[in-house]
């Protein structure tokens, strides 16, 4: 199976991946399949109702139960843990931090909310004795069930201790001042009254999110001298552990957090600080036994993988010729209790709002948003990051303005599509490079889309709609300490350790944890390519604080942008030492430029006879460091923190295209195409792999799933029988394309991408479906899109054309 | 309230007395010490992680008590290699990337397998119409297509 | 997540033994146990909590499919997936098929059982209404001997049939099918094949030119539980299949008499809507079954 590579090198090879094996024998190495001995388990009892006073907690019943060890309740935890917020796992961001601990205290403030946590040495008894505690309240009290209920004056709060439940607001345009926003404002007014033609619309997305297929867990153990050990399905081993350490009361470097191996997805839903884990640790502590709480699905969908929820109102201003000339939008943002380290419920739609106006040239805004706090769960981060609904809003707007001025949509987007790179937008958003037109021109020119329109044409005359729709996406490709350190407190850098051994292989260790990204793959080929050796010499370890250097966690297609530099740069420096020794040894006047690393061997460029192999001159230089050069010291392992001069972003652009029946709705997706600027690919496969994973998540999140909560704030949907996952059945095949502008930043040219995969996917949608349905002039503005909401505005359309 | 039951899984014979409502997925997990099966819903046995075989036919073993499975035989993932030679289809899987986190990827093969002796040449849309019932967040499908596909006939 | 705790286990071998069994326990403490696809999940969220289970796998008289000149007899314990391959429907009653093959997913069916759907009735289930259009009658055991009853009399509202608690449900059967009968079932849900939204089954018999004689047409996914429709079984009359108005105008009666319900689902509108596109299809497979 050892492919050689004849000097190609590593990058841009589908190299097969390493995690399979394990993964298709069966020998993953997931959360569930780790214990200790001694474990106890631990269940939550979870709120029956969403905003209401408790009275009492009866424990009695349950603790009498045989096998139940114990079981706690806030009122028992209160003086024994400190509360959130904790000042490691909170953004420098002007917002409101709910006091919170992991179990309700006085209140319960949402349907799933932890009330008691039960501990007992097997999970089925533990579930027994979770139904035997007894939980009465006192009084309901009012479900703030949105946005506009949550910020109408005198609403009932959320919080009692906050004067309103407004948790963040924030002007995303003109500045920090007041009087700059104003001026702004006024500004942006101007414009919008004088054009030419404005749209303006309020785009709803409903609540839903990533929903990975494992759900979450944390095992804990205490040892009186060596401290704390957690496992936790976590994105962010290093930043948890700074905020176990910090809340529990325990020196750093008594606890160490590890993330497991294999983790089931995570998507963002695994990057918060949690309350599950500060209890599951507290209690291994106090009872001196392991203790193991795995989530259930249907505790996952109640408290977690909620996102999206934003309303944006949008006016969008153009002249005659479909240029757009300002943009102004109020959104509002229901986080649930955002009760949430790192995140806090509010951060996503922060990012949201920075990113507003997309790929679009639009240095006139007026971008505002407030975000709430309701009684339900609060946000966490999923894919795409607060951008999935505005995304949503601004490409509808944009096909929304073709339409008003009879113009092409393609034409009028590829007309305010940035021009020119580096990009600074209205909000002060910083796109460092590539070329957005030519992904444009790209994607158009292999979809052909006058044929299409011809098919279109042909089709409608047989009584046919077919359409097609654009969405695009400027992401994150990591987040540099210039935007992270702001935004969480948190480093941007990629840092990685390499260390060679005697006989030239590698091991590469950092901080982050993999939920199938295909680290140990990909990152292997960076240091292969490096090294000129083969992936399969190369180890690859994460996850686990006390072995890694720190890492702010798997978030914001970091790995590819940052980590793989890190790694790129760790290698580089171990290469030049090689090189350096080589040439002291051979007595050349060389440098290290002068050496080729390919296939096994250290080449001299001048002299192809002049060889060693890599791992001679490994073993060389850590066993026998003798006769080294002045000032050189034995032994090959470095460490490099990466940090990009500037923050990197990378763009895509999707296109669907769709079949409807008018008669009842529905429609098919015919075939889904999107266009990747990457840079460099390391990995083709994984990276097709990740595009049409994180499409069919933007699709389903469309298209099925939906948080839904009824008037007394019961949530309906805590099972997937309710909570709809697309199946292999409903979804299309994804066609990834590229259009490559190799990124200037990074040691291989690289961009990382994952994170923003489903944000253009609703708008490519609607703008199909609306564009199939031209003829009958309909416009979808919220989500989900459903059969039933697009047979009911051609209803509305029909009666509407009638009474005309 | 308790059973005794004897249950093959892999071609090794358990007889273990368990709890009636033992589920047959713990079974799997817990006492027979066979980890690769996941679950990843709670009650309603709608994800598949932890389809197996049952004499032969791929079912979901969080929605069957162990008790049930007395006298039966049963094959997991673990099962599916045979002196550590992969099956054709879990070949595929590895060639068409047909997996990132793994977490499903069980219940599919399971699935799988079983669907491919009954459809030897099955078309794309068979192949989804097969996967209805494995969820798979990460992969968006195709590649799992491809690897059915691929593996068919082999 | 896991099952109350469970006493009893059995797996009789016979009716007799399985009612032996079931009379030991009062009304509702003993759950029979058919494919456990939809009766498990109760199980597990403990909304049921039975003292016995007793598991019918091995109760060789409850299994099966007969085919002959007096009709077609289908064992309460026969899976959807032998249901859905069944050859000997023809196109009578393939309905059945068409449900069998797309109920929940392939993993369910090959578990899942007529006799489950049809006793546990399920507002949503395929099989109900499919039980309804096609005629179909229920055998039931108990302690005092043995009854059967149309359809029409065993399915009740939702999650309830005639059945009491010490019988057993020990044959499915169908009469030998008039000349000329096609049958037909279709449904929408938001995600295919899932719990739909509304599922629409028909059967029709023709005369020599292919006009409507009888029809029986039943929907499923109300909120009250499945129901034939009389507007659309007489509004067939008559009718043949390329009668498009005619087709639709029965089916615009059967939307407008049936009491539809709005949910996280759908509105009710909307699934007056699906009775009438559902209904139309079903109406001209059947008619084309028929005419094979």
């Amino acid at each position: 199976m050892a492919e050689k590579t004849s000097g190609k090198g590593w990058v841009g090879v589908d190299f097969k991946r390493k995690e399979d094996h394990r993964l298709t024998t069966g020998k993953g190495a997931f959360f569930g399949d780790i214990s200790e001995p001694g474990m106890l388990y631990l269940v939550f009892v979870r709120a029956e109702r969403a905003h209401a006073i408790i009275k009492n907690i009866d424990t009695s019943k349950a603790k009498a139960l045989p096998g139940v060890v114990t079981v706690v309740t806030g009122a028992d935890i209160k003086d024994e843990i400190r509360s959130m917020p904790q000042k490691v796992v909170v953004p420098a961001l002007p917002a409101r931090y709910p006091t919170h601990w992991p179990l309700a205290m006085e209140k319960v403030k949402f349907h799933g909310e932890a009330v008691a946590a039960v501990v007992a040495r097997d999970k089925y008894t533990a579930e027994d004795a979770a139904e035997l505690v007894e939980v009465t309240y006192e009084k309901d009290l009012p479900f703030v069930a949105n946005a506009a209920m949550a910020l109408a004056p005198g609403a009932p709060k959320v919080h009692d201790e906050w004067e309103d439940n407004q948790i963040f607001a924030n002007v995303f345009t003109g500045g920090d001042t007041v009087e700059g926003q104003e001026e702004n404002a006024r500004k942006v007014d101007k414009i919008i009254k004088g054009a030419h033609a404005v749209i303006k619309e309020t785009f709803r997305v409903h609540r839903c999110g990533m929903t990975p297929m494992e759900p979450r867990g944390a095992l804990a153990k205490w040892d009186e001298s060596d401290g704390l050990v957690a496992y936790v399905t976590t994105q962010r081993p290093h930043i948890d552990r700074l905020a176990l350490a910090d809340i529990l009361d325990i020196p750093t470097e008594k606890v160490r957090v590890i993330a497991p191996r294999d983790q089931g997805g995570g998507f963002g839903v695994k990057a918060p600080f949690y309350r599950e884990p500060i209890l599951v640790c507290h209690l291994a502590r106090q009872l001196g036994r392991p203790v193991k709480w795995q989530e259930t699905r249907n505790e996952h969908l109640m408290v977690v993988s909620h996102e999206r929820d934003q309303t944006h109102t949008v006016e969008l201003a153009a002249d005659k010729d479909g240029k757009f000339l300002a943009l102004r939008t109020d959104g509002t943002c229901d986080c649930g209790d955002g009760c949430e380290g790192v995140y806090w419920g509010y951060l996503m739609s922060w990012l949201g709002g920075i990113l507003f106006t997309n790929s679009y040239d639009l240095p006139n805004c007026d971008i505002r948003l407030r975000v709430a706090v309701t009684n339900k769960s609060a946000l966490s981060p999923a894919r795409s990051f607060g951008s999935y609904p505005t995304r949503f809003a601004i490409e509808r707007a944009v096909d929304m303005m073709a339409r008003k001025l009879g113009l092409d949509a393609g034409d009028v987007r590829r007309k305010n599509i940035i021009a020119e790179l580096p990009h600074t937008t209205c909000t002060g958003a910083y796109y460092d490079s590539g070329d957005y037109l030519k992904v444009w021109d790209t994607l158009n020119e292999h979809l052909n889309v006058p044929k299409f329109r011809a098919e279109q044409k042909k089709a409608l005359a047989e009584g046919r709609y077919i359409g097609i729709g654009f969405g695009t996406g400027v992401e994150c490709s990591g987040m540099a300490s210039e935007i992270l350190v702001p935004m969480e407190n948190q480093p941007g850098y990629g840092a990685a350790s390499v260390r060679l051994d005697p006989r030239g292989k590698a091991l590469v260790s950092f901080g982050d944890a993999a939920q199938g990204q295909g680290h140990e793959t990909t990152i292997s080929q960076v240091a292969a390519h490096e090294f000129g050796i083969h992936p399969d010499d190369i180890i690859v370890r994460e996850g686990d604080t006390e072995t890694t250097p720190f890492g702010s966690g798997t978030i914001g297609a970091r790995t590819g942008s940052y980590i793989m530099s890190g790694v790129s740069t760790a290698c580089r420096v171990l290469k030049d030492k090689m090189a350096l020794i080589m040439a002291h040894d051979l007595a050349l006047d060389a440098k290290p430029e002068d050496f080729e690393f390919v296939d096994g061997e250290i080449i001299y460029g001048k002299d192809s006879n002049i060889r060693k192999t890599f791992g001679e001159m490994a073993e060389r230089i850590i066993m026998a460091p003798v006769n080294l050069p002045e000032g050189v010291e034995g032994g090959l392992e470095h460490t490099a923190f990466f940090e990009a001069p500037t923050r990197m972003m990378c763009f895509s652009i999707h296109a669907a295209f769709v079949e409807v029946t008018p008669e009842t709705g529905q429609f098919k997706i015919n075939r889904f195409v999107t266009c990747e600027d990457l840079g460099t690919l390391i990995n083709p496969q994984i990276v097709e792999g990740q595009v049409q994973g994180g499409v069919v998540q933007g699709l389903s999140n469309a298209m099925f799933e939906q948080v839904v909560y009824d008037e007394n704030g019961q949530c309906l949907t805590a099972d997937f029988e309710n909570y709809k996952l697309a199946t292999a059945a409903d979804m299309p095949n994804v066609e990834v394309t590229h259009s490559t502008t190799k990124c200037p930043h990074t040691p291989l040219g690289q961009r990382g991408l994952g994170e923003g995969i489903p944000g253009p996917v609703p708008g490519a949608l609607s703008n199909a479906v609306c564009d199939a349905l031209s003829p009958f002039g309909i416009e979808i503005t919220e989500l989900p899109l459903r059969p039933n909401m697009v047979w009911r505005l051609l209803q509305e359309a029909k009666q509407k054309q009638a009474a005309d | 309230m308790k059973t005794t039951v004897n249950i093959t899984i892999n071609g090794e014979s358990y007889e273990e007395t368990i709890p009636n409502r033992m589920l047959l997925v713990d079974f799997i997990r817990e006492v027979a010490v066979q980890t690769g099966t996941h679950v990843g819903c709670t009650y309603e046995g709608v994800c598949g992680a932890c389809t197996i075989q049952l004499d032969g036919e791929a079912v979901k073993s969080c929605l069957m008590l162990a008790v049930q499975a007395d006298g039966h035989e049963i094959k997991t993932v673990e099962g599916l290699a045979t002196n550590g030679e992969l099956t054709p289809l879990q070949t595929a899987f590895n060639e068409h990337h047909a997996l990132q986190c793994g977490y499903c990827t069980p219940g599919i093969l399971m699935n799988m397998d079983e669907f491919l002796k009954k459809n030897p040449n099955p078309t794309e849309d068979e192949i989804r119409h097969g996967l209805v019932g494995n969820l798979c967040r990460c992969t968006g499908y195709a590649h799992i297509v491809d690897a059915v596909k691929d593996a068919a006939g082999k | 997540m896991y099952p109350a705790t469970i006493e009893d286990y059995v797996r009789p071998a016979t009716v007799v033994e399985a009612l032996a069994a079931l009379g030991r326990y009062e009304a509702g403490d003993a759950l029979m146990l058919a494919g456990g696809q939809s009766a498990m999940q109760a199980v597990k969220t403990r909304l049921l909590r039975p003292r016995c289970i007793i598991d019918l796998q091995a109760v060789a008289e409850l299994q099966g499919v007969s085919a002959g000149g007096d009709g077609v007899r289908i064992g309460p314990m026969t899976r959807y997936a032998a249901l859905a391959t069944e050859g000997s429907f023809n196109g009578a009653y393939q309905a059945l098929n068409d449900a069998a093959a797309r109920i929940g997913d392939r993993q369910v069916r090959n578990r899942g059982t007529i006799g489950g759907s049809l006793c546990w009735n399920y507002v949503a289930a395929c099989l109900p209404p499919v039980a309804l259009a096609l005629g179909m009658e229920m055998e039931l055991t108990g302690p005092n001997g043995s009854r059967t009853m149309s359809a029409d009399d065993f399915i009740g509202g939702p999650l309830e049939t005639a059945r009491e608690d010490d019988e057993i449900l020990v044959s499915l059967n169908l009469p030998a099918p008039a000349a000329n009968s096609g049958s037909a079932y279709k449904k929408w849900g938001l995600v295919t094949d899932s719990l739909p939204v509304i599922g629409v089954a028909a059967m029709l018999s023709t005369d020599g030119s292919g006009a409507c004689t009888s029809a029986r047409v039943a929907i499923g996914g109300l909120g009250d539980g499945p129901r034939r429709s009389a507007a659309a079984e007489s509004g067939l009359q008559g009718v043949s299949a390329g009668d498009g108005d005619g087709i639709a105008a029965a089916l615009q009666a059967a939307s407008d008499e049936t009491e539809t319900q709005s949910d996280m689902w759908a509105d009710a509108d909307y699934r007056k809507q699906l009775i009438r596109s559902l209904g139309a299809e079903v109406v001209a497979s059947a008619f084309a079954r028929a005419a094979n």
